[in-house]
């Protein structure tokens, strides 16, 4: 493992590193925006740039493999000269865009530049002009004019996607990225151009135009939309959450996630949730309080069993929700009320084992092997419901089950067949349902019913196991709705306990009526 | 809808036979564009899927090679493309003026086709004809050694 | 003062065809070399002391040297790109004798274990493409070309490639990409190809003329052809004349000869009333000559190095006192600009500033100020880039810009319009 010394920090890599991944290694900054840890290297944009001691001229530091023993730095006067011109040829034909571009506070070009402080541009020409705002596929809008042609993106859809979509036309200073006519950029990974383009040449239709980021923060999440369960980065505000990114994770996901997973916030915010706790059947909904929701639906619960017997209710899961919770409701199901009829709802079993060849699965659950754990360890019936949908059925036909407890999918749009399911459900004298989101065929109810509006993934703390078995923790990111429950909560207060008021997160408060939301227009 | 774009068997059996001529398929894509170019007089932008569709190379692939060389044309032009070297030593032997007074002879801006659809003046890069300046290419042929005078009677003589 | 030694024959029209070639020594050192140990061969390079003859002037035989001991398929790529203005000779060398170049590079395939070669030729060399490759099927059809070469056991295939209008193939790395179907954009090295070239494997590109002068190497020995040229710069160069000399065209000279006698005894010198005023020695990458320098220079590497400009590709661009400098480094950036493949960053913006400015210089829109800026920018593209096609942009800028420094600050007195808005598209 060679030994190196950067800016006179020693430090030791892997043999066969290059100079830019022992900057990395090191902890120390270098500008650079061609070169991508998860692409091959092109070393287009030269800004690399870094002294050997020893050699004369000036070597990019992305294609230089380091030898033991070099002595390497980029802070001297030569090396910063030609990074502050290195950049000034980027900035040469770049529109001053700033004030309409997406990228504005996380942009390569605004960072180095104030890093590099080069306030007096010389360049007096007319800038060349290209084609903007070009509607490049369904999720992506080009403006050629802010590319520096770092060839990032290209090389994604040759490399990553190979999907082949990009290329990169016409020569010199003429150059713009771009699809040919007939083949735009359609792939479920599509939006990873968007987060490696260090500018705002590549935007995402959906964030564009949306806000600002430096109004939103970044928690670290897992991404609940398939059992690969991606390392996210979910950005959001006191409105909500506003969009997912990938974090790196070199043995789950790499560098990546794919498109689906980023709608993983609108389930989320508020317009689609559940804000109290719902009483009722259709046109005589009654809102309560979320607790006192949660403890009648407990007292209804156990009162069933006590008449009826442990067999006259059944728990219905699904595979969204965190082990810890798993535990806690079992512990309930199994423990208090004593009945082992216990369903794992899993939605397409016939897909689950459906994989694209980079990130997605067609289990769309990002916990099915915890619950599949939690339900062995608590002794209850383990396996998917495949063939057991008609077992509840005829419980419920033949009025054997009374009451079933259902924690349904907060992502709903991953259970395509969810409205058929909660008709079938709502045969049962008393549903009880724990969900995030509203759901109109529920409100339908012909019978009494109880909604529990619960949390989603980004409000609490546990951990998701995937499709490898590897677990994977998280903390809360934030509250969007804090009179919401987890379902450990919710099993607490079913069970007949409280829990600690104190300790759960207070809310954030939700959009001020004075703060101005951008209305978006369509493209 | 315009009518698909078809190319000749001709020209199909061509790129074909090129996709095994080379040790990588790619390096057929020029001969087929130039293939693509002899028959249809330049390169309609239809042609690369349909290139993308026989050859089993990525439509982008194809429009970056397209869109790389000079000599593909993304627009039509005339029956003649005069194509005059404006380089250091012919503009130092008049091949500027020679540029020009094609283009007045011909009534035509730098690139566009002449109203009779038989010309195009283009003004090129170096074509290695330094010592015969000035000179032009007329669509493949270097005619060399000229004046606006000799060369406009060669054109004529060429049918232009 | 002209040695006719690669272009002995070339006033023969047979020299052309198979039948005139051989009647005229053709295909006669072949069986000589095939007879040779190939590491022989390399070493008579070596010794000859040939020189890349298509700019970079890196000794022939070291290059050959750098394929590694491994047993990977090797190429041998004919560059016939010839792109450089002023450049014209590898035309006239493919055009009057494409079997010459042929012997040369199948005695070079021989030596470096070469089994495929190509000869990429520019696209607009319609000419040259025909008749090489006709040459080539005429090779095949001899027995010169395919399997078991005259019973060498050497077994060699060739084909012409034909590039479609872009400078930058004629940068090796820029022709391997071209070849390999992908857009004609240099490659980063290290790998340098002869480790890693086309399709990865080790490959060696050499100039027509570097490929067609082996043959005569290996036929006289290394020692006849050093008797030409200066020690550093050994045996002849055939070097492309332009511009405003009288007798303009390819004239084969042995390397060290003076510049003086090849303008104005080889090419007839000026037109009458005309005075020199500078002279471009290598193509219009090599930094220009005013006319005290270029009377007192040889033309081989070292003194051309010394003068601080380059032999480069051996076109020589006679410039008269009828010319403008200003007009023609316009035109030269204009070139650049054009030509620049827009991989890198410094050169794909820094060509487009350069042309921009000289366009403002050149019709009266800019300041003195520009000179030294364009001065800057040009020093600021040099040594940054994957390729040297962002130095060849800025040497001729920052050589024109000061040698005739007046002759800019003059031109701008003289037309500056004080329109105050600098905009030229």
């Amino acid at each position: 493992m060679p030994k190196v010394k950067i800016n006179g920090k020693e430090v030791e890599v892997a043999a066969g590193s290059t100079i830019i991944q022992a900057f990395k290694a090191s902890g120390q900054e270098i500008c650079h925006y061609c070169w991508h840890p998860g692409l091959s290297v092109a070393g287009v944009c030269r800004l690399c740039m870094v002294q050997i001691e020893g050699m004369p001229k000036l070597q990019i530091a992305c294609n230089t493999e380091v030898k033991e023993g070099m002595v390497i730095n980029n802070t001297s006067p030569m090396v910063k000269e030609t990074v502050q011109w290195g950049l000034d040829f980027h900035l040469i034909n770049h529109p001053l865009d700033c004030p309409i571009c997406d990228q504005a506070g996380e942009c390569g070009l605004q960072d180095q530049y104030m890093q590099f402080g080069k306030y007096d541009p010389q360049m007096a020409e007319a800038k060349v002009k290209k084609h903007k705002v070009i509607d490049l596929g369904p999720t992506v809008v080009l403006d050629s004019e802010r590319c520096i042609l770092c060839s990032r993106c290209v090389r994604f859809t040759d490399e990553v996607s190979k999907t082949n979509e990009l290329g990169i036309f016409n020569r010199g200073d003429r150059s713009e990225i771009g699809c040919v006519e007939g083949k735009p950029l359609n792939n479920n990974y599509s939006l990873n151009t968007v987060d490696i383009c260090p500018v705002g040449a590549l935007t995402s239709k959906d964030f564009r135009f949306r806000q600002r980021v430096w109004y939103l923060k970044e928690a670290d999440s897992i991404c609940p939309g398939c059992s690969t369960g991606c390392n996210v980065k979910v950005s959001y505000n006191e409105e909500g959450l506003w969009r997912i990114k990938p974090r790196e994770n070199k043995e789950v996901n790499g560098h990546w996630m794919c498109d689906t997973g980023r709608d993983s916030y609108k389930f989320v915010n508020l317009k689609a949730r559940l804000l109290a706790g719902k009483i009722g059947k259709r046109d005589s909904w009654q809102d309560v309080a979320v607790a006192d929701a949660a403890r009648s639906a407990g007292l209804k619960l156990r009162e069933t069993v006590e008449k009826h017997g442990a067999d006259s209710v059944a728990l219905v899961l699904t595979g969204q929700y965190t082990n810890e919770e798993y535990a806690d409701i079992l512990k309930f199901f199994t423990g208090t009320l004593k009945s082992k009829n216990v369903y794992h709802w899993l939605n397409n079993p016939e897909k689950v084992n459906e994989f694209d060849g980079l990130l997605f699965r067609g289990d769309r659950n990002p916990n099915t092997k915890g619950l599949e754990a939690a339900m062995k360890n608590s002794g209850a019936a383990a396996g998917p419901t495949s063939g057991k949908w008609e077992t509840l059925q005829s419980q419920l036909a033949s009025k054997k089950v009374k009451v079933v407890l259902v924690a349904g999918p907060e992502n709903q749009a991953t259970f395509p067949d969810l409205n058929e399911k909660i008709k079938m459900l709502q045969q049962a004298e008393t549903l009880v349902w724990m969900t995030a989101g509203h759901n109109a065929t529920l409100d339908q109810a012909g019978s009494e019913t109880w909604q529990i509006p619960l949390k989603t993934y980004i409000e609490k703390a546990g951990s998701f196991t995937n499709f490898q078995g590897k677990v994977q923790s998280f903390k809360a990111g934030t509250t969007i709705v804090p009179q919401a429950l987890t379902l450990s909560e919710a099993a607490m207060l079913l069970s007949g306990h409280d829990i600690d008021w104190n300790l759960r997160p207070k809310g954030l408060g939700g959009p001020k009526t004075n703060y101005s939301i951008t209305q978006r227009g369509t493209l | 809808m315009s009518t698909a774009f078809t190319l000749s068997k001709e020209a199909e059996e061509f790129v074909k036979s090129e996709l095994k001529r080379y040790e990588t398929t790619y390096s057929a894509i020029i001969p087929s564009l130039f293939r693509v170019q002899k028959e249809k007089g330049w390169v309609p932008p239809e042609a690369v899927p349909h290139l993308s569709g026989i050859m089993g190379i990525p439509e982008a692939h194809i429009n970056e090679v397209l869109y790389f060389y000079t000599m593909f044309n993304k627009k039509p032009v005339g029956k003649f493309h005069v194509q005059v070297c404006t380089n250091i030593s012919c503009s130092m032997n008049g091949g500027r003026e020679l540029a020009n007074a094609l283009c007045k002879h011909y009534n035509v801006k730098d690139g566009e086709i002449s109203g009779d659809g038989k010309v195009t003046v283009s003004r090129v890069e170096c074509l290695g004809s330094c010592g015969t300046a000035p000179m032009m290419q007329v669509n493949d042929q270097y005619i060399e050694n000229l004046t606006p005078e000799l060369a406009i009677k060669k054109l004529k003589e060429l049918g232009a | 003062m002209e040695i006719k030694l690669l272009t002995e024959h070339y006033s023969k029209n047979e020299f052309q065809g198979l039948d005139g070639y051989k009647k005229n020594g053709g295909y006669a050192v072949l069986p000589k070399a095939l007879k040779m140990e190939p590491k022989a061969i390399i070493e008579e390079v070596k010794a000859s002391g040939l020189r890349g003859r298509g700019g970079a002037g890196f000794p022939t035989g070291m290059k050959w040297s750098f394929l590694p001991a491994n047993n990977e398929p090797r190429y041998l790529l004919c560059n016939a790109d010839e792109g450089e203005p002023g450049t014209f000779k590898d035309r006239l060398m493919m055009e009057r004798a494409p079997h010459q170049l042929i012997e040369g590079m199948i005695i070079s395939a021989f030596a470096i274990g070469s089994k495929k070669s190509y000869i990429y030729i520019r696209g607009e060399y319609d000419y040259s493409k025909a008749v090489v490759k006709k040459a080539i099927d005429e090779a095949y059809k001899a027995g010169f070309l395919g399997k078991n070469i005259l019973g060498s056991g050497f077994d060699h295939d060739m084909d012409i490639y034909s590039g479609a209008g872009a400078y930058i193939c004629g940068e090796e790395t820029g022709m391997i990409s071209s070849l390999e179907g992908l857009k004609g954009q240099p490659k980063l090295k290290p790998p340098f190809p002869a480790v890693q070239g086309y399709l990865r494997k080790p490959t060696i590109v050499n100039n027509v003329e570097t490929l067609a002068a082996v043959k005569y190497i290996i036929r006289d020995g290394a020692a006849a052809y050093k008797k030409h040229g200066t020690e550093k710069s050994a045996g002849t160069k055939l070097f492309s004349v332009s511009g405003n000399v009288v007798k303009p065209g390819n004239f084969e000279v042995p390397l060290g000869i003076s510049l003086k006698d090849i303008i104005f005894n080889i090419c007839g010198g000026l037109k009458p009333g005309r005075k020199l005023k500078a002279v471009i020695p290598g193509g219009s990458s090599a930094p220009v000559l005013t006319e005290a320098e270029a009377m007192k220079v040889t033309m081989d590497y070292e003194a051309l190095a010394q003068m601080g400009s380059m032999l480069g590709s051996g076109a020589i661009i006679v410039i008269d006192d009828s010319n403008s400098m200003v007009d023609i480094l316009q035109t030269t950036m204009h070139f650049y600009h054009h030509e620049s493949c827009g991989q890198c960053t410094p050169c794909r913006e820094g060509t487009g500033w350069l042309s921009k400015i000289m366009h403002d210089i050149l019709d009266g829109h800019a300041e003195v100020k520009d000179i030294d800026l364009a001065i800057k920018i040009s020093q600021q593209m040099m040594g940054k880039t994957i390729c040297a096609l962002s130095d060849a942009a800025a040497m001729p800028a920052i050589s024109f810009l000061q040698k005739f420094r007046s002759e800019f600050e003059q031109h701008l007195a003289k037309t500056s319009h004080k329109s105050g808005d600098h905009h030229h598209a």
